[in-house]
């Protein structure tokens, strides 16, 4: 249904260098460097506020570069919108479907700006309605549908014109799980196409699970880059002692955790030891008199990535 | 991908309540023309004309103009500002190959739309009541909507610099209403004193009613054409004024 376009050997779909956006009082995003390689589930994880939705607007040539190079399929968004448009599909982190129009209509009519002839566009749009599972409601108004169904109308109206690159901004923020998943396979079945998909989210799961590579960014910058597992290896333990201490005996455990860990970061709600093994970390803490509320030994994953970092959580 | 597609969506979402609007059209001249036209122009007609014709005539070619001015402005307003902000429908068409200045055109295109949807029958309404004598009559339905438009695309210009409707209440209040109270629609603009008159003549909706009644009850004169420059300017104004606080306001 989908097809790839390379834009020639090894060139990158999406190239930046230095980009900048800065509006009136803030800087938005100060000079960023990436490459997105065609093909691959590229993500940009980082807290609200770090600069992922307006990189987003700026490769979606709806919003205007302050400085850097950027470009998208080999063109320059400030030149070359329209051609760059007509081969991206977007999905915004606040759903923008056609309230007044029925589920096929805001297909139709999206294809419709898209120039897609008519007959293309009804066979294509009997498929996408299928792909993600809402030909049942094909006749109904936007408003009546669930959160989950409209993330993936918005998903099959971005798909509308065949896109070689996809940008999702925050695709599953405000989802519940099982929603969640069926968004995510959706996605993965998109890359398993070939499709480029370009993903923001402040869920560590959801870069774990979905992209290939990712950039951590905070405060308008990029702060790290790799594979999640690259990152993780780089910037945390293979495994974290999560432990919640009552407040009383805080200090006295402060003092007994000190040096236990490779790192120890408390935080206000609990404890976080880094180490290579977990459970032999915990049974040793416990000999040692420290009784937390509760404790849990899990695998590290990108949160304590960012942590590291920053010093701070995604989701504050 | 063009500014026809605008017009086409908003076409789609409008044809599923025409009749409505249909009824509203016709009905809304019927009543003024029969209330203020014939009930009001029988007390006033006693011993006077306006200029030679009785002041069904007049009034009525001034509430012809009126009426589209207030259609123009209102649909600069709330269905705009609803696709910025509200519904987002602008985020989503300029995702896709579509331009700010497709948007916005496509926008006009459309009040253009429901303009002549206002104003053909309520030109039919007006013939039938016997109020035009010339063939050039007809003309004064492609006028009324360069009135609309002309009124229009300021006001689009306009709702992209706003964030809430509050600024709503100021125009209509202290702009639209003394526009259409003052513009020449209920009596000629004579009858106002001089600074009253200086500042008539200043406002679209004057003229567009001197241009409809040159049109329709009175001679063609040469200053139509400085009435018909007037409205083409406003409306090239509104037209650049939007295409930046459009791009402003959606491209950020």
């Amino acid at each position: 249904m989908t097809t790839v376009t390379t834009s020639g050997n090894g060139t990158p779909l999406i190239l930046s260098r230095g980009l900048t956006k800065a509006f009136e009082t803030i800087v938005a995003v100060d000079g960023i460097d990436f490459e997105v390689r065609p093909g691959e589930v590229f993500g940009f994880l980082g807290p609200n506020g770090a600069g992922k939705t307006s990189t987003m607007r700026m490769i979606g040539c709806t919003s205007p570069r302050t400085g850097g190079v950027l470009t998208v399929m080999g063109m320059d968004p400030a030149t070359d919108a329209v051609r760059i448009k007509s081969r991206i599909g977007v999905v915004p982190q606040i759903d923008n479907l056609d309230i007044e129009l029925t589920v096929r209509e805001n297909l139709e009519m999206y294809a419709r700006y898209f120039d897609v002839p008519r007959d293309v566009a009804k066979g294509r749009i009997d498929e996408l309605l299928d792909f993600v599972q809402l030909t049942e409601r094909a006749r109904d108004k936007v408003e009546p549908l669930s959160g989950g169904m409209k993330r993936r109308l918005t998903i099959a109206r971005s798909l509308v014109n065949q896109p070689d690159l996809i940008l999702l901004d925050e695709p599953t923020t405000g989802l519940d799980p099982q929603a969640r998943h069926l968004v995510w396979d959706r996605l993965y079945r998109l890359k398993q196409r070939g499709v480029t998909l370009v993903i923001t989210t402040h869920y560590m799961d959801e870069a774990e699970q979905l992209c290939d590579r990712l950039v951590v960014m905070d405060k308008a910058k990029i702060v790290a880059e790799g594979s999640p597992r690259e990152l993780i290896t780089r910037f945390s333990t293979r495994e974290v002692v999560e432990l919640r201490v009552a407040d009383e005996t805080r200090d006295k455990a402060r003092d007994l955790l000190d040096g236990v860990a490779e790192r120890i970061e408390w935080l206000p709600d609990r404890v976080l030891l880094y180490t290579e093994a977990g459970e032999a970390l915990l049974s040793r803490i416990t000999d040692e008199g420290i009784h937390p509320d509760s404790a849990l030994v899990r695998r590290a994953s990108l949160e304590d990535v960012f942590l590291t970092i920053t010093g701070r959580s995604l989701i504050e | 991908m063009s500014a026809t597609d605008i017009v086409v969506r908003n076409g789609h979402v409008f044809w599923r309540s025409w009749r409505a609007s249909f009824f509203l059209s016709v009905l809304s001249p019927v009543m003024f023309l029969s209330a203020m036209g014939l009930g009001l122009g029988s007390m006033v007609n006693e011993g006077r004309t306006f200029g030679g014709v009785d002041y069904l005539s007049f009034f009525a070619t001034g509430i012809l103009a009126s009426s589209a001015m207030q259609s123009g402005v209102f649909t600069g307003t709330y269905p705009i500002m609803s696709k910025i902000t509200w519904q987002k429908n602008y985020e989503a068409m300029l995702a896709s190959p579509l331009s700010v200045r497709e948007v916005f055109l496509g926008e006009l295109g459309w009040a253009a739309v429901t303009l002549t949807q206002l104003a053909v029958p309520f030109f039919v309404i007006m013939t039938v009541m016997g109020i035009f004598h010339t063939w050039s009559a007809v003309l004064a339905v492609p006028v009324v909507i360069l009135v609309g438009l002309s009124c229009c695309a300021p006001v689009m210009a306009f709702t992209a610099t706003l964030q809430t409707d509050e600024a709503y209440t100021w125009l209509f209040r202290f702009i639209v209403t003394p526009l259409f109270l003052l513009s020449g629609t209920f009596f000629p603009i004579t009858e106002l004193p001089a600074w009253g008159r200086v500042i008539a003549q200043a406002t679209p909706l004057f003229h567009g009613v001197e241009l409809v009644r040159q049109l329709t009850i009175y001679h063609l004169g040469i200053s139509a054409l400085w009435h018909l420059a007037y409205l083409f300017a406003l409306l090239i104004v509104g037209i650049l004024a939007g295409f930046r606080t459009f791009e402003k306001r959606l491209m950020p």
